[in-house]
């Protein structure tokens, strides 16, 4: 029976690993341990900022990932800033097994089918930003700052239809909140979908685990807050969603 | 022993060199002749889809050196994912293609049901239908991670190994010197590592 995932997302500015809450940038702390807590996945972001309008050097982002890639014998997915192929082989060389796109997708969106492919649609992951607002949910783009006028519902059936392999659905509100995912929107999405919902955004708890996948229907939960986690934490995690009935790796 | 990682221009050959390197073994990503020729055993990697893959190993030049290479010369390959369909006569994605043919069968789409979500991504079973040299030292209810959306029920007679997901298919192959897995070893921790390190030792 397939497992409920449980994956670690690891966000970088300017090749250094960014811990909310615990603003200690210790990239080795994370690349040595992340293999050992059993980890089922990992989704690695590149969220340095544009400066002055020009895109960022991804170079560091790069060697981080390449560390993390030589050391972890787990699935990765990584993005940050995917507008072209060029910018998709250079995160696969780099040691990505697939990659996430998002606001190059919400510009271009036939860049998700060139990437389904060439790189089979299990290689295109498309991740969704959405806030809540007066008429429903609503897709932002350029890091959660810029409003589309999409439905997140609507534009993850668009984006599979367009070749994408899974969704990476992560809720601006909830962000960093320890209040839990946004089940409204993960179950809203999941009911458009046949490929499967990553949900991310707000975990505070083995509890909110639990309930992205029983309430908010995703196949796989995320955890950016990765400062409480240790070998002993993660396991506890599992052990709580496998009490709670979910099929988990342990 | 020296390792040739089949460069087509889609494997994730940066996981694969990382988990040979791992296993204290040196891999070479390479499409020449000469060095797939010399290599003693052959990682066919696969991330990507069928018909670009079929149409890379063309453009190279390699179906017919790897024809004589591991048909001929017999020469140990593990296919990994796309690499491990790519060995079939034909898969359905994105319309029909010819394959490798080495080994008999076709690749076709997981279903779709409700409630069942394609691709097929995660960790899951690999239950063994036979003994096989890839399966020393490793724990009989080892998980691993696999990531598709297509799937071949390869021969029977072949098979080493099924997992279920919507149907029952194809996870482990050996047909003599030709091995192959769905599933991802160099991306499953250590039971993947454990299995890819048997293949390197004892194929």
């Amino acid at each position: 029976m397939l497992r409920t995932r449980l994956i670690t997302v690891l966000t970088f500015n300017e090749g250094v690993l960014f811990r909310t809450k615990l603003f200690q940038p210790d990239y080795r702390y994370t690349s040595n341990y992340v293999d050992t807590w059993s980890v089922d996945e990992i989704v690695v972001l590149d969220v340095t900022r544009p400066k002055d309008g020009a895109e960022p050097n991804r170079e560091l982002f790069f060697d981080a990932l390449k560390r993390l890639a030589s050391r972890c014998f787990v699935p990765i997915a990584a993005g940050g800033g995917i507008r072209t192929m060029e910018d998709v082989r250079r995160m696969m060389d780099a040691g990505a097994d697939k990659v996430v796109v998002n606001t190059g997708a919400i510009e271009r969106p036939e860049l998700i089918s060139e990437i389904a492919e060439s790189h089979g649609a299990q290689c295109a992951v498309l991740s969704i930003d959405a806030a809540r607002s007066a008429g429903g949910h609503e897709v932002r783009s350029k890091f959660g700052t810029h409003p589309t006028g999409l439905k997140p519902a609507q534009w993850a059936r668009r984006g599979m239809d367009l070749g994408a392999g899974e969704i990476f659905l992560a809720s601006i509100d909830q962000d960093g909140s320890l209040n839990g995912y946004d089940l409204e929107l993960c179950a809203e999405v999941a009911a458009e979908v046949s490929v499967p919902v990553l949900i991310s955004g707000g975990a505070g708890s083995w509890q909110h685990f639990v309930d992205g996948v029983k309430k908010g229907g995703a196949s796989a939960v995320c955890t950016s807050n990765i400062y409480h986690f240790t070998e002993t934490s993660l396991k506890s995690a599992k052990q709580f969603m496998a009490r709670a009935g979910l099929p988990v790796r342990v | 022993m020296s390792v040739a990682i089949i460069d087509y221009g889609l494997g994730n050959v940066t996981s694969v060199l990382g988990a040979l390197e791992k296993l204290g073994f040196e891999g070479v990503v390479t499409d020449r002749p000469d060095a797939l020729a010399y290599a003693d055993k052959l990682i066919l990697p696969g991330v990507g889809a069928f018909g670009d893959g079929m149409v890379n190993l063309h453009k190279r030049g390699l179906v017919e050196i790897l024809n004589d290479l591991v048909m001929v010369r017999k020469k140990p390959i593990l296919g990994i994912c796309l690499g491990f369909q790519l060995l079939a006569e034909a898969s359905e994605e994105f319309g029909l293609h010819q394959g490798l043919g080495w080994v008999k069968g076709r690749v076709t789409r997981l279903p779709s049901d409700p409630g069942l979500r394609v691709p097929h991504v995660g960790w899951n079973e690999l239950e063994r239908t036979a003994d096989n040299l890839l399966y020393r030292d490793l724990p009989a209810d080892s998980l691993f991670y696999y990531v598709h959306s297509f799937a071949m029920p390869a021969d029977p007679a072949f098979t080493i190994g099924t997992c279920t997901y919507g149907r029952h298919f194809t996870a482990a192959l050996q047909q003599e010197n030709v091995f192959g897995t769905q599933f991802h070893p160099e991306k499953s921790q250590q039971a993947g590592l454990t299995l890819l390190g048997n293949f390197l030792k004892y194929a």
